[in-house]
């Protein structure tokens, strides 16, 4: 698979067109808003999607730890989408989550979907730190630098007289947002006024993701 | 002999009022009245002012004075139009308050008052005047049956526009459902001229069903301008004649101006103004334009307030505007019906030609409008082919129904096949949209405790919806007429009308455009309202709609290719055209009437390849696609190409030597499937679907404030659904439209069936006069959306990569 290379806090990661962010130097892969079950919490308003979203996301993460083998697996949050996704995860899954379990070390932090949910077997945090590095939700007050998800971060490129929105990666020198890595999950203008409250109008590394390839902007 | 048994009207209570107007009755309107009395179903067809309307009326007003101070509703009358509904009830009241008749009557469209429905729902009038998509809301009211239950006529008027489209099957649904309510319920159609009548029978009568046709005899006057510039080779913005247009509006009282699209619309009003020396008053009229103005510019168009409208199809159909002199039809008629239409808005009067002007906006355009212009001498029509019911507005009916109360699926399914359209419609695709409508209907069964609807435990086959609740989202989302997502535009706090929402996501802060005729500059977008104040500028990029854009008809387009072959007739034409054609003929050649040419050139390196199909644009641009398959397979690294309604242009880096080996019928067997599964096609056809049949919501305005609306891009539901169900019902409906609608499916068939015995090749040195309009419009490239934006995507970063001297990345 064809990454894109990413400097960020003198650490080298690498991001992925299946929108995970891999940091070599410690094996460890990152996801984040992964929204399992995001179908399914909108059956009970009567928005009937196609329930195939918890499959799809859930072999994509295997996929990933297939290749990959890593020595952690961290979700910066909203792993599930509300207390009606564990509904939507076969037995079956269950077991090959608990099976790769065992070789990878899971760390899933809390977001505000999935803040109150508790998955027997699985701890979950609020923010982790390694070294310099704290992955958390949503940006907090710290001198540490971040890794985050919760915004969904959608680009508008405009060239030659035509304007598209590509899901990406965006950070600044202190915060990285990794885009969402769910089915049916949609995403917000990297120049809204959310983003930029949060990273800030200039200065920006932008790596909208393709069908094949991270670019870089 | 007993005079008021040759004509019973006599003895109508409209009788009075006709003679004190010195009018008589028609003879169709005689006929009417015979057959509605004696219990038939009727459609009538008529020509504009031949007092259609009234026709309609005759029985259902007879019947009221008869039933003395009937009470409830007794009439319902179908427009296609909010805007001629209005109209309707103008026309309606002149005698009914002449003649001081006891009968009440009201219209219904969405632009009523919520206040004034619910008086209507208490307290009905005799006759109600509404629209398809208002009836099917009636419907799904609890109290529905009640309210017709005593419903002895519907009538449809404008039936023609009807037939083709997800209307008609909206409103055949609709109707069986009055007919269960009120079963001694006639129906009464109203049409323009049409040359399938027997279709149009069929469709919508049931009982001793009866055709009533009047033909005009005074044909209208049409002519092509005579324009003293040069009629461009390319384009669809009549610049060149504008100068022209603007004395024939001056010659005339009041002239309507009907352009093809909204975008033409704005740009011929805003180049109107420029010249408007003599301080003319001109109006423009379309659809994306707020109701107030739309009212407004109607108003004073029906006082004759105006001098001019420019106008879309939102002004075409049966509106009474008596004081129309003149029609000014700028751009490509793509259809006699079509013509005839617009052209019968002017001088509603039955022994006075109506008077028209057509303007050409490019060389195609000449002859197409001479064509057109020969076909209407000759009347011969355009048929209108009756679709089979979609899918999708089942569904939606079935929400309908569930909303008016608990319902048994086998009654439902036995009215439902009562409907011309859905005929065929097979049991067990309907209880599929039944389970659609329930949950999804998916086969992964994952919300059995979250349904809609759900089957009674005493009773399997007897349906009810889940709550009250669903009923307000049945209404919010009820209709099949799907825009695109719109953003209202603001200027100060004065709301002007909707704008198409990637148009706006092209404009930055200071951009200017054009719309409801001013200039405007794009100021900020937020909560999905679009800030603008007036520009100074004159300079501005056009609204661009998509909508509008209609395929040439099959029946203009053979007018087209033998009016192109009589070359006995090109010296009547403008010297340019003549000389257009003589040079074709010299250089390359003019095709038969049964004739397909084909020519092939070099040019700029790269090899050129055109077929003129005279196909309309929806066949050619699919035909284009597969030749590009085609050529890729032997080898002749092809490009790209253009389509528009005559003709299709390739280019490719090498020679295309077996152009007769590949185009024909095996093209489209052979490689349809996988250009659909390719392109985008399927899936736009899929947004319509989900809404349609309510699996997604539909996105109103000012809805996104409140929060409460949760929007889903239907191209994720899409990729998801054909990925793990390919087979699910909303897919299938979604291939069916997309192959009747974009594809043109059984038109480019008949043409691949007998091309390949037809086809003349030329092959040429360089590019042949004929060719020299589709090439012009080659400035777009034609990848499908998914490889446009790696395409954009790969060159701003090439471009970044070049600016930054970094030649390349790992």
């Amino acid at each position: 698979m064809y990454y894109q290379l990413i400097n960020f806090g003198n650490e080298e990661f690498h991001a992925y067109p299946n929108k995970s962010l891999y940091w070599k130097r410690l094996n460890t892969l990152i996801v984040s808003d992964l929204h399992i079950g995001k179908s399914i919490s909108y059956a009970k308003n009567k928005q009937f999607l196609p329930p195939y979203d918890t499959k799809e996301i859930l072999n994509k993460i295997f996929v990933s730890l297939d290749k990959i083998k890593p020595s952690n697996l961290i979700v910066v949050g909203d792993l599930l989408h509300d207390v009606f996704s564990t509904l939507s995860i076969k037995d079956q899954d269950y077991k090959n989550l608990s099976q790769y379990m065992k070789n990878t070390n899971f760390i899933w932090i809390k977001g505000n979907h999935d803040k109150n949910i508790q998955i027997e077997g699985f701890k979950n945090f609020t923010n982790y730190k390694i070294e310099k590095f704290l992955f958390t939700h949503i940006p907090i007050e710290t001198s540490l630098f971040q890794i985050c998800g919760h915004y969904h971060p959608k680009v508008k490129i405009s060239h030659r007289g035509k304007t598209i929105f590509k899901t990406c990666f965006v950070h600044n020198e202190k915060i990285f947002i990794l885009p969402s890595f769910g089915i049916l999950t949609g995403g917000l203008d990297i120049h809204s006024e959310q983003i930029s409250d949060v990273l800030g109008k200039n200065n920006l590394s932008i790596y909208p993701v393709g069908q094949d390839k991270v670019y870089k902007l | 002999m007993n005079i008021n048994k040759s004509n019973p009207l006599l003895l109508h209570p409209l009788n009075k009022w006709m003679k004190k107007k010195k009018w008589s009755w028609f003879p169709h309107q005689i006929e009417t009245f015979h057959h509605v009395q004696t219990g038939s179903d009727v459609v009538v067809f008529a020509p504009t002012g031949a007092g259609k309307t009234l026709t309609g009326f005759i029985n259902p007003i007879d019947d009221l004075i008869k039933l003395k101070k009937f009470k409830g509703l007794h009439t319902l009358y179908i427009s296609p139009l909010k805007s001629l509904a209005n109209d309707i009830v103008r026309n309606l009241e002149k005698p009914i308050k002449d003649l001081d008749l006891n009968i009440s009557f009201q219209v219904r469209t969405g632009d009523t008052t919520p206040y004034k429905k619910q008086k209507q729902k208490q307290k009905p009038p005799n006759i109600l005047i509404t629209t398809p998509e208002s009836l099917a809301l009636l419907n799904s009211y609890e109290n529905a049956k009640e309210f017709f239950h005593n419903l002895k006529y519907i009538i449809i008027d404008e039936i023609h526009t009807f037939l083709d489209n997800k209307r008609a099957d909206l409103l055949s649904l609709n109707i069986e459902r009055l007919q269960t309510y009120s079963p001694n319920l006639q129906r009464i159609g109203l049409s323009a001229t049409l040359k399938n009548k027997q279709d149009a029978k069929k469709w919508l009568c049931r009982k001793k069903p009866k055709i009533v046709s009047y033909e005009n005899s005074v044909l209208p006057k049409i002519k092509i301008l005579e324009s003293k510039e040069r009629i461009p080779w390319s384009g669809h913005m009549a610049t060149y004649s504008i100068n022209e247009i603007y004395k024939e509006i001056m010659k005339s009282k009041l002239t309507i101006i009907f352009v093809n699209t909204r975008a033409q619309a704005e740009y011929m009003f805003k180049n109107l103004w420029l010249i408007n020396k003599k301080k003319l008053k001109i109006a423009v009229h379309h659809g994306s334009l707020e109701k107030n103005l739309r009212l407004k510019v109607e108003n004073n168009l029906s006082k004759g307030l105006v001098d001019c409208v420019v106008a879309t199809s939102s002004l075409e159909l049966g509106l009474d505007y008596g004081d129309v002199e003149k029609i000014i039809q700028v751009g490509a008629p793509k259809g006699i019906n079509r013509l005839l239409q617009r052209v019968g808005r002017s001088n509603h009067n039955l022994n006075t030609p109506s008077k028209a002007i057509l303007v050409p906006t490019n060389r195609f355009e000449f002859i197409e409008a001479k064509a057109a212009i020969e076909e209407i001498k000759k009347n011969n029509l355009d048929k209108i082919d009756l679709k089979e019911g979609s899918f999708d507005v089942v569904a939606q009916h079935i929400f309908a129904t569930a909303c008016a109360g608990q319902f048994n699926i086998n009654d439902l399914y036995k009215e439902i096949i009562k409907a011309y359209p859905y005929k065929k419609l097979k049991l067990n695709d309907f209880k599929q949209l039944i389970n659609l409508i329930q949950d999804g209907g998916y086969i992964l069964k994952n919300y059995d405790q979250f349904k809609r609807i759900f089957q009674l435990r005493e009773n399997k086959n007897i349906y009810k919806l889940v709550n009250k609740r669903e009923t307000r989202k049945y209404r919010m989302n009820v209709g099949t007429i799907i825009e695109n997502p719109m953003l209202k535009i603001k200027l100060g706090t004065k709301t002007l009308g909707n704008i198409e929402e990637v148009f706006i996501q092209n404009l930055s802060q200071g951009d200017s455009f054009i719309f409801a005729g001013q200039v405007l500059e794009f100021q900020s977008m937020k909560n999905n309202l679009v800030q603008v104040k007036r520009s100074k500028s004159l300079i501005s990029k056009i609204p661009s709609y998509s909508g509008g854009k209609m395929p040439l008809s099959t029946n203009l387009a053979n007018s087209v290719r033998a009016l192109l072959a009589k070359s006995n007739m090109w010296d009547l034409y403008p010297e340019q055209i003549t000389e257009w054609l003589k040079r074709q003929k010299y250089i390359s050649k003019i095709p038969k009437k049964d004739e397909y040419l084909v020519e092939q050139f070099p040019r700029k390196k790269n090899f050129y390849t055109v077929i003129y199909t005279f196909a309309g644009w929806h066949a050619n641009q699919t035909l284009g696609f597969l030749l590009l398959r085609g050529f890729k397979e032997f080898n002749y690294k092809p490009l790209g190409f253009v389509a528009n309604d005559y003709a299709i242009v390739l280019w490719s880096l090498k020679e295309v030597k077996e152009i007769k080996t590949i185009l024909n019928l095996g093209l489209l067997d052979k490689h349809l499937d996988n250009y659909l599964e390719e392109t985008s096609i399927v899936k736009r056809f899929f947004r319509d679907n989900a809404i349609i049949s309510c699996l997604i919501e539909r996105r109103l305005p000012g809805m996104e404030k409140t929060g409460k609306q949760v929007l889903f891009s239907s191209d994720l539901i899409y990729t998801v659904l054909k990925k793990n169900e390919p087979d699910h019902i909303l897919l299938k409906s979604s291939y069916e439209d997309a192959k009747k609608n974009m594809i043109d499916y059984d038109r480019l068939r008949e043409i691949l069936k007998k091309i390949d015995k037809k086809i003349i090749l030329k092959k040429l040195t360089s590019i042949s006069p004929l060719a020299v309009p589709i090439i012009l419009e080659i400035n777009r490239e034609n990848l499908s959306k998914k490889e446009t934006d790696e395409y954009i995507l790969e060159d701003l970063e090439n471009e970044i990569l070049k600016e930054a001297n970094v030649l390349s990345i790992n």
